[in-house]
């Protein structure tokens, strides 16, 4: 176990020398890109770029320097702003970000799960048709229509819940709520549904079956029997609802001014901060890249029938 | 075989019927099936796939998925509490204690996330009110009477880690473990390499002769039920068409049905010049059958009165009874029925 | 269980053969079984019914009579949906509150004449201004707003279809890109295995680990907007999962019986992936191809939200509900018809996708 533990995380570094590599590059084709100087630049910016990648130098010296630069943790000089490096800029950001996210994402698992057995034990009821009916709006609803009315009723007709801000302002934890519930909902709806098919699947198969004939109670069957195998799916299916949920925070961060890394990566994008976009990108994609690691490994701790050589 | 002497019936099943619903309409899977098990004896119960000799087994022990599946009538009497009237806790009280059951699939029939002890050791408990440790012990003794060698390490590996047929035996084990009275085995080795059938019916067989429990054997292969039951049911399209001792079955089959399962196996004393004898066409669906007998289709003996009534069992002798209308000649000649082939 | 009666999939069949029971005997066949199924699910009928109605719609757009989806009308703007009134009739109406408001006011009880004089202007331009709109000349205050206007005097009704079309076709093609490049490599990798197979899927891999969106969103702001880069974009990192699935369906068909029996035949490798392995996984595909579109459209509005999708004078759904978003409160109508159209399409297509799903499942053919 450790060792394949071991060698998963090894893998790791493949894939991010990859994605880093493929950016850098992005930048280079980028028509009118940072290290073409065709684009007006502020002197200083400029003369910050040259110093740190040798711009005289041939492209793969400056590919070297900005693959040390990485590896020391260095994400480069801001293409736009001249005080501020990248980093400065993305670290600062990134805890609201990580806080929003990991809150969304645990309100999406809590309550999809529990709404996904829910239908599936009542199958066919009013509970798993009500359930059902939210989990398709959820996915058939874009983020930014959910959020903006949210806010539209909750927060400007009934004033309940402050428009924008964040934690530790003088609302306390009120902000969090709706980019939170928003940001959660389209999730929320996979994993129920998701949920819902697999407990269904699991409660046809054969050793379901044999629970029942050895005179188990439905609620044993149920919690001992069935939800392992059940949940398995949605374990894997962490993976690509933490990218979602970054993806989503980057709309999620604007409607509501939550001060985090997406908002950080739109403005970049349209002021052409490539470098800024870049740290951005490299960020998100160690913290999906370590998420997919954990959840290969809580996979395979989970199911006995992987093994780890 | 020799004759074994059995007391009163433990299990007495009269009229039992199971319905599904299907997109297509309703399946009679199970319709007025009838018959008796006596403490130790074995009944096997043969007939083709889709006949409902599962169903009906499923049936007795209430784990039919509904929807669709429903039980619609019938009796299933255990000693003296009617299965089909108890509570579901009863009922539980009963499942994987009094009455278990092994299935056809021991890949799938065991669930591939919980180790072999956990299963083993919760049914043990949940039934016989033992402790943990009690419980283990007891389940370690289970898995070396099938015959599973170091028990106390292969306890505690997943299933997933075991052959074929050693998984039956688990399953075997587990079916067991509560000295039940009845075992319900549902094609056991259907799914297993014939080297390994052997082994797991002869386990059965020993296993049931020591804990004194009566054997349901749910097969389609007669040489199953030559070689372990004292008595047999034949199944067709729901319905029982015959049912005898093992002995008198083989020797003198009276329903066509009947006797044309047993043409249909070859055999090695006898002529190698004659082709395979095997039933022409195929088994009805159990949608929307008429009142008639189902197999006058395939019979070679039909008859106009078999297009258009069921035959009730003709009681041949104690043990013996027919569901045919050649058996009923005196009937038919009251009703002026009888026709020539 | 296994030894449930196996489903009769029978209906009567009017010429198909029958036994002496009047049942029908006749096989059918995977897709005319997924299609029986599919008939009885009333939320994925009912899903194909809007589906088949939104692309009728769609493609008849050109000779439907209705108002050109880019001509500005200034004086329209931000027109409430009617069915009764005209155009004209809405303008004035505005006109006249805002002007009675005012004099109220200043404390006045009746319009000044200067005001007066300018709503019999309006009322004669009303009645005759005319103007030339795609070639044709037309009485345009008489025009009608079914679901009102935007906030440059477009038709929003006109604009939502237009903007379906787009949405839709984005949905379309990207969904055929990406299954073609999918199925391409995914059978590739899965068929040659080996040396080939590593590669492809450790690209995949490392693909997968991207995030997606960001890389569309980059791919889009660096490139430029235009709805060829958007395709683009959007199916290029979006055929990973097609690859995956293929090449999974192919691994394990690789070593079925009819395989075998094709190349014991003879049959070539490009003929056994393309004729033999590829038909037998399109139950699965077109499953995907149906939940992948309204993915597609979800992107789409995502990026337009952004600012970084479709760009004016042409509409999708997603820049219309982005732009209706922001004017929520003042001319709700403009965030929630185009809302509600692309709601509804995307209901109709999760509800069909799911519908095939499980038509295409054999597992739920017992179901009910």
């Amino acid at each position: 176990m450790t060792q394949y533990i071991v060698r998963r995380f090894l893998g790791l570094f493949p894939t991010l020398f990859v994605i880093i590599t493929i950016s850098f590059f992005i930048i280079r084709v980028a028509p009118g890109g940072p290290f073409a100087r065709e684009k007006e630049l502020p002197p200083q910016v400029l003369a910050n770029i040259e110093a740190k990648y040798n711009m005289d130098e041939p492209l793969i010296v400056q590919y070297g320097v900005y693959m040390y630069n990485i590896i020391r943790g260095d994400l480069g000089p801001s293409f736009r702003y001249q005080d501020r490096d990248v980093n400065y800029y993305v670290f600062n950001s990134l805890p609201a970000s990580m806080f929003l996210g990991l809150v969304s994402l645990s309100i999406a698992l809590v309550l999809g799960i529990s709404s996904g057995i829910l239908s599936a034990l009542r199958q066919n009821k009013l509970a798993d048709y009500l359930s059902m009916s939210v989990a398709v709006i959820g996915i058939s609803v874009p983020l930014f229509v959910i959020g903006p009315v949210l806010m539209y009723f909750l927060a400007i007709r009934w004033q309940l819940l402050p428009t924008s801000g964040w934690i530790g302002g003088r609302n306390g934890w009120a902000p969090l709520i709706m980019p939170a519930i928003t940001l959660a909902f389209p999730y929320f709806a996979y994993i129920a549904r998701l949920t819902r098919a697999s407990v269904i699947e699991v409660l046809r198969s054969d050793y379901i079956r044999t629970a029942r004939a050895k005179g188990l109670r439905e609620s044993v069957v149920i919690v001992k029997h069935v939800l392992k195998g059940a949940l398995l799916p949605v374990v894997s299916y962490l993976g690509p609802a933490f990218a979602g949920i970054v993806t989503g925070s980057v709309v999620v961060e604007q409607i509501f001014r939550v001060p985090g890394l997406g908002r950080f990566f739109v403005q970049s994008a349209f002021n052409r901060d490539y470098t800024l976009i870049m740290g951005t990108v490299i960020v998100f994609s160690v913290i999906l890249i370590v998420m997919n690691f954990l959840v290969d490994i809580v996979y395979a701790l989970l199911d006995p029938r992987i093994s780890y050589k | 075989m020799n004759q074994k002497v059995f007391s009163d019936p433990i299990l007495q099943v009269r009229n039992l019927q199971t319905h599904f619903k299907t997109d297509a309409g309703v399946v009679k899977a199970v319709d007025g099936v009838s018959f008796d098990l006596r403490k130790g004896e074995t009944l096997g119960i043969v007939g083709e796939s889709g006949s409902g000799k599962s169903v009906t087994n499923l049936s007795l022990m209430r784990l039919i998925p509904s929807p669709p599946g429903r039980i619609v009538g019938g009796k299933v009497m255990f000693h003296d509490t009617d299965l089909m009237k108890i509570s579901d806790s009863e009922m539980r009280n009963i499942r994987g204690n009094k009455i278990s059951m092994i299935f056809q699939d021991p890949m799938t029939s065991l669930n591939p996330f919980l180790k072999v002890s956990t299963q083993l050791i919760e049914t043990i408990r949940l039934h016989q009110g033992l402790g943990k440790r009690a419980a283990r012990a007891q389940a370690v003794e289970m898995l070396a009477m099938v015959g599973i060698a170091k028990p106390e390490q292969r306890i505690e590996h997943y299933p997933h880690q075991f052959s074929g047929g050693m998984r039956q035996r688990v399953m075997i084990a587990m079916a067991l473990s509560c000295k039940p009275e009845i075992l319900i085995a549902d094609e056991p080795t259907t799914a297993l390499d014939v080297t390994i059938q052997a082994q797991i019916l002869e386990i059965i067989k020993r296993l049931a002769d020591d804990l004194g429990t009566a054997v349901i054997m749910i097969t389609h292969d007669l040489g199953v039920v030559a070689g372990m039951c004292d008595n047999v049911a034949v199944m067709y399209a729901g319905k029982i068409v015959e049912k005898g001792t093992a002995k008198e079955l083989f020797g003198d089959p009276k329903h066509p049905y009947t006797k044309g399962l047993i043409h249909s196996v070859p055999r090695l004393d006898q002529d190698h010049q004659e082709r395979l004898f095997s039933i022409e066409g195929q088994p009805p669906n159990l949608i929307g059958l008429p009142d008639a007998c189902p197999f006058y289709p395939r019979c070679n003996y039909v008859m106009d009165i078999c297009k258009q009534k069921y035959p009730a069992p003709e009681q041949l002798s104690e043990n013996r009874a027919v569901n045919c209308w050649l058996y009923k000649e005196h009937e038919n000649k009251e009703a002026g029925l009888v026709e020539q082939r | 269980m296994s030894n449930m009666p196996s489903s009769p999939d029978t209906q009567s069949a009017p010429d198909g053969a029958t036994n002496e029971f009047d049942q029908p005997v006749e096989g059918v066949s995977l897709t005319k079984d997924a299609w029986r199924r599919l008939k009885k699910n009333h939320m994925a009928m009912a899903g194909l019914v809007l589906v088949i109605i939104y692309a009728v719609l769609s493609i008849t757009a050109p000779i439907l009579p209705i108002h050109s989806f880019r001509h500005q009308v200034s004086v329209h703007r931000d027109l409430p949906p009617s069915f009764t009134k005209t155009a004209g009739e809405l303008w004035y109406e505005r006109v006249e509150n805002r002007m009675t408001l005012l004099a109220e006011r200043d404390g006045r009880s009746q319009l000044n004449a200067e005001e007066r004089a300018e709503l019999a202007e309006i009322r004669d331009r009303i009645e005759t201004e005319r103007r030339v709109i795609d070639g044709e000349e037309v009485l345009v205050h008489q025009r009608r707003y079914l679901l009102g206007t935007d906030h440059l005097g477009r038709d929003m009704f006109a604009r939502i279809l237009y903007g379906g079309q787009i949405s839709i076709a984005i949905g379309l093609i990207g969904t055929i890109t990406s299954v073609f490049i999918g199925i391409v490599l995914g059978a590739i990798a899965g068929y040659l295995g080996g040396k080939t197979d590593y590669f492809i899927m450790r690209f995949v891999d490392v693909m997968y680990g991207l995030p997606y969106m960001l890389v569309v969103i980059i791919l889009m702001a660096i490139f430029g907007r235009n709805i060829f880069n958007l395709f683009l974009a959007l199916s290029l990192v979006s055929w990973l999962v097609v690859a995956r699935v293929v090449r999974g369906q192919i691994m394990s068909l690789k070593n079925s019986e009819f395989v075998e029996a094709a190349r014991s035949m003879g049959a070539s490798q490009t003929r056994i992936i393309f004729r033999h392995l590829i038909p037998n996984t399109a139950g699965i595909i077109i499953v995907f191809a149906t939940l992948r579109i309204p993915a597609f459209i979800m992107q789409e509005s995502f990026l337009s939200y952004l600012g970084l999708g479709i760009s004016a004078p042409f509409a999708s759904w997603g820049s219309l509900v982005s732009e209706g978003v922001n004017r929520m409160t003042s001319t709700p109508w403009q965030l929630f018809f185009p809302a509600m159209a692309m709601t509804l399409f995307l209901f109709a297509m999760n509800f069909l996708g799911d519908g095939l799903r499980d038509a295409f499942d054999p597992h739920s053919k017992n179901r009910l």
